[in-house]
């Protein structure tokens, strides 16, 4: 409790001191110091390159955020990502599905895979941990049992445009990324629907009180990280032109911490998708600057980790000394 | 509800033993139950060479659940520990190959463990940082700095006397006796010292237990340090029983542990669970993969199977909690 | 609530009997359902294939660097297990020797090919001259090979092999069939003709260790056919999970079993060391891939009493040397062998593979020669 004495100097405008804005500067300086040591970083060829590889991590983070705003979390979505692969390459082989029914069809298990981590968490009341920890195991070996172990390959021509092909110079995927990233912003910040999550992660009794549906928001938000699961799984199928079981395998972990480092409070009720989307590529640019300049794999991850708690602490040092001159 | 059962249900310790009774009590009863189906389907699963390889294999898992339990009850959680397990088998490993006395390089993974997790916990408690994001990081920087360290070079010459897991104490093998001790020591300091019931104070609701007099923050700097010093002793278990140490850091390890964790009843939570859960729902779990293997599961779906029943598993205990708690508020 | 929980479980259940019945008709070995072509029985090598059409890819303008120095980056599947450090200090030592190679090993820290992709294509951007890589897997990593091969990087794999449109070159350490005969005949010799042996092998979507499984099975269809297949099980590259599947399998089939392979170089030192616990040293016999120093106590023991391989630093050493015959242009589609430094003379087969030469055996005669 602080007395109202005016303190002198002049004081900074909110919006600088957010989290996202320091992160994008985070981000800018890196890009430029990693722009500086090598020529081959900066250039449209190679951004535009990462954004295909960033694609499958950028698609679960969006409804991820979601999620983790609402203060659960879901680990199952790599795995997802693996079943979705198999169902894809198995319902098109055995099945004898045309390749667009395969594709809306490993599209459903997703979405129908994330509705099961939903139901248990709203109607039985598990843990989001705990149940998507089950989920993980038991999606993971699904798709090793679906698939006995076998690879699906030798997809028509036209599939590969998806996940290798470009639209007027940009990757297809990072197209479909871009929109979704949109679709995504503007139902956080502008509908309801995002304000109802806001809601549910600050103090989920009193959502309840106030005559949200917290149950039904929450299923949508799980049965679409199943979705956006699937649509990665299509994406990576498309980008490597095969089905594995692995697939997807430790994509759970890149996720949450790129909304963690995004800003998105683990404990729930605050973050963006502006800030995940900023997480992601951060991710992505450093893991590739570091490599250009000749940094090899071990250490390379020995940054992130040391970014990543970094990045938390000066964000949330922030966060606190604006919550105390507020 | 009968009068008894009634009076039960409000004096303290009806309460505690019933709530240890049924707790343990399911996961002890799959354990035997198990064992039992499987016995009939194959016998051979039953013969106690099997059930002390299966105890034996898996001990190192048991003693690590316990330390994350003590974690996840105190509301936060790791996922550095696998990564900090390998990194600790190196280090002991290499003390050993590089001559230094047996005892140092038994030591050497409790010390270096306490120290690592105390930092991360400090971390965690005073620049409030999520666990998640601390842990999340430190793994990618152990992982990383192990095979820049080694090269990716593994340890096969190690002496004969490193091998600890090999020893017995009074018959029974070491691995097994330091799972039961450490469950034992952790279940009674978590239930009748003051600073042990802080635990599940803090995990419970931190402000609350603030106001008791319990400091969250040095609770929580201690039961990180805990962890550490159990994941050494898994450690030791773990890089002493084979004669090759990896230089990779096991990969699943922390989700295998986490699992045993809130399989043994322990919640996320916090505030609630037992370490003797954890380390019974890790028997379980390891029970559940050799069981697998004997009755012929087509190993193409052992992992559905068990993904299946460890699910099976979370929601019985998770509704077995609701009922009590609808009993409860009933007069 | 109760019933839900009720159905569910017997569900499960039901899942669970079912997955036991549903495929004990099939033969999950963890064989690859690809064409075989096992050996003759009995001793002697295979009689010289048919010469077969140059099937690589090639890449598109590469820069004339003959005689001039190069840079190659060595992606393998992962970092971190002996036997890639052998084949990376292999290479290193060509390097060294050709003197105007700059040799550099970078790869994932865990067999993943998602990762590995990313890697090579990190690589492609900042410019080198050639990639050397061992595939997670063979498909996959197609399109970022060929993306390499159309910037004008030359490609050579080793180890694992891409679809042979994706790289230049591919340096087998030895054929599949060859390495299947020798572990079969190896595993025959110590349990005789009609013994029982069980398979432990990483997973069953590694390539190599699929078609090797695959290849065991039809070798020992023509040539033992008595033997009898237990089971396989899976236990990844880890240590531990090798142990206790080994243990699992000598528990379940007790007598029955008489021999183990081992299918990468984690299984076979854990397989031999679960038998060794199991105090059945010489009357359950591991056979396996899996590199010397791993095995040096158990082949001392009398425990194993051989280790198949072949030398991965003479495999790396092989690759740099056909990467640098390809840029000085000594190396040309249809040729019929390459100089390849102190190994000399390799072979071309498949058309677009070198050999680098029969399966190698480890045996307490000559382990203790080699440090890896």
């Amino acid at each position: 409790m602080s007395l109202a004495i005016e303190t002198p100097g002049r004081k900074l405008p909110r919006w600088v001191t957010r989290h996202e804005t320091m992160l994008a500067l985070i981000l800018a300086i890196a890009l430029l110091a990693l722009g500086a040591f090598n020529d081959r970083f900066l250039t449209v060829d190679n951004l535009l390159n990462q954004g295909r590889l960033m694609t499958e991590i950028g698609l679960i983070a969006l409804p991820m955020t979601f999620v983790i705003i609402t203060g659960g979390i879901d680990l199952s979505v790599g795995a997802i990502v693996g079943l979705c692969a198999i169902m894809l390459g198995y319902s098109w082989k055995y099945f004898g599905f045309p390749l667009p029914l395969a594709i809306l069809f490993a599209l459903a298990v997703g979405g129908a895979a994330g509705l099961v981590n939903g139901l248990v968490i709203t109607r039985i009341k598990v843990p989001p941990l705990i149940m998507t920890i089950a989920t993980l195991a038991l999606y993971r070996g699904l798709a090793e049992g679906v698939s006995q172990a076998h690879s699906v390959r030798n997809y028509p021509e036209w599939f590969y445009i998806l996940g290798q092909g470009s639209v007027l110079g940009v990757p297809t995927q990072l197209v479909i990324l871009i929109v979704l990233v949109v679709i995504a912003g503007v139902a956080l910040d502008r509908t309801t629907f995002g304000r109802t999550l806001y809601a549910i992660g600050s103090n989920e009794t009193a959502a309840r009180f106030s005559a949200l549906n917290v149950d039904r928001t929450k299923l949508v938000i799980y049965t679409l990280s199943g979705l956006a699961s699937a649509l990665a799984a299509v994406v990576l199928v498309s980008r490597v032109t095969t089905t594995r079981m692995d697939m997807g395998m430790g994509y759970e972990l890149d996720v949450i911490a790129a909304v963690v480092l995004g800003g998105t409070s683990i404990f729930g009720g605050s973050g963006t998708i502006w800030g995940t989307v900023i997480g992601v590529a951060m991710i992505q640019l450093l893991k590739n600057g570091l490599a250009l300049t000749g940094v090899k794999g071990d250490a390379t991850i020995i940054v992130i980790g040391v970014a990543l708690i970094l990045s938390v602490l000066i964000a949330s040092s922030m966060q606190r000394r604006r919550d105390q001159s507020a | 509800m009968s009068a008894t059962a009634a009076l039960g249900a409000t004096s303290a310790r009806g309460w505690t033993l019933r709530r240890f009774a049924s707790q343990e009590a399911l996961l002890a009863v799959a354990v035997i139950g198990l064992a039992v189906v499987v016995g009939f389907i194959n016998p051979r699963f039953l013969a106690y060479r099997n059930l002390a390889d299966v105890l034996l294999g898996n001990a190192y898992i048991g003693i690590a659940a316990v330390g994350m339990s003590m974690v996840i009850i105190s509301g936060n959680i790791d996922i550095s520990v696998g990564a900090l397990i390998g990194v600790l088998a190196t280090v002991s490993g290499s003390l050993a190959v590089a001559g230094a006395p047996i005892v140092v390089c038994w030591l050497a993974p409790l010390i270096l463990g306490v120290a690592v997790m105390a930092a991360q916990g400090a971390v965690v408690a005073y620049l409030r940082i999520p666990a998640i994001v601390v842990t999340l990081g430190m793994m990618s920087i152990l992982r990383g700095g192990l095979i820049s360290v080694t090269g990716g070079k593994w340890i096969t010459d190690l002496p004969d006397t490193f091998h600890l897991a090999d020893l017995n104490v009074l018959g029974a093998p070491m691995p097994v006796v330091i799972m039961v001790v450490a469950t034992a020591v952790a279940a009674l300091w978590m239930r009748y010292s003051p600073r042990g019931r802080s635990i599940y104070a803090t995990g419970g609701n931190a402000e609350a237990a603030r106001l008791c007099g319990v400091n969250p923050q040095r609770t929580v700097v201690m039961v990180f340090a805990l962890h550490g010093l159990f994941a050494g002793a898994a450690t030791l278990v773990y890089a002493t029983q084979l004669r090759v140490i990896q230089s990779t850091t096991p990969s699943g390890l922390e989700l295998t542990i986490i699992t045993a964790t809130v399989v043994g009843g322990v919640s996320i939570l916090g505030g609630v669970g037992t370490v003797i859960g954890a380390t019974l729902a890790a028997i379980l779990i390891a029970e559940i993969t050799s069981a697998l293997v004997f009755i012929n599961i087509s190993p193409y779906w052992t992992d559905a199977v068990r993904g299946a029943l460890i699910i099976a598993t979370v929601i019985a205990d998770i509704m077995r909690r609701q009922r009590r708690a609808a009993r409860g508020w009933k007069k | 609530m109760k019933a839900t929980y009720l159905l569910t479980t017997a569900a499960a259940c039901a899942f669970a009997a079912w997955a036991t019945g549903a495929n004990a008709a099939a033969k999950w070995d963890g064989g690859d359902e690809l064409a075989t072509s096992p050996l003759a029985c009995g001793a002697g090598t295979a009689a010289a294939e048919a010469p077969m059409k140059y099937d690589g890819g090639q890449p598109t303008n590469p820069p004339n660097k003959a005689g001039k120095e190069i840079s190659l980056v060595d992606v393998p599947k992962l970092i971190g297990i002996g036997y890639f450090n052998a084949t990376s200090k292999g290479i290193a030592d060509a390097a060294k020797e050709l003197g105007n190679v700059k040799a550099k090993t970078d790869g994932p820290t865990e067999a993943k090919i998602d990762e590995q992709i990313k890697f090579i294509d990190n690589y492609i951007t900042s410019g080198v001259d050639g990639i050397l890589f061992a595939a997670n897997d063979p498909v996959a990593i197609a399109p970022v090979l060929k993306k390499a091969l159309s910037k004008g990087i030359h490609v050579i794999g080793y180890d694992a092999n891409s679809t042979p449109d994706a790289r230049e070159w591919f340096v087998n350490q030895s054929p599949f069939n060859g390495i299947a005969k020798a572990m079969m005949d190896a595993m025959a010799k110590e349990i005789g003709e009609d013994g029982a042996f069980g398979i432990v092998t990483s997973t069953f979507t590694t390539p190599n260790q699929a078609r090797w499984i695959a290849e065991m099975q039809a070798y020992a269809a023509k040539c033992h056919p008595k033997m009898q297949w237990l089971e396989t099980v899976e236990a990844q590259e880890d240590n531990n999970l090798s142990f206790n599947q080994a243990t699992t399998l000598i528990n379940k089939y007790g007598d029955k079993l008489k021999g183990l392979f081992g299918m990468t170089s984690v299984a076979t030192p854990a397989g031999a060391e679960a038998v060794t616990k199991a105090g059945l040293c010489g009357k359950v016999a591991e056979v396996g891939l899996a590199t010397p120093n791993a095995m040096k106590p158990y082949v001392h023991s009398g425990c194993v009493k051989s280790v198949v391989l072949w030398n991965p630093i003479d495999l790396g050493y092989a690759a740099s040397y056909v990467l640098r015959a390809v840029v000085d242009g000594k190396l040309k589609p249809g040729d019929a062998s390459v100089e390849a430094g102190k190994l000399g003379k390799l072979n071309v087969i498949n058309g677009s593979e070198i050999l680098l030469g029969p399966p190698f055996i480890y045996d307490k005669d000559n382990i203790d020669k080699f440090d890896f």
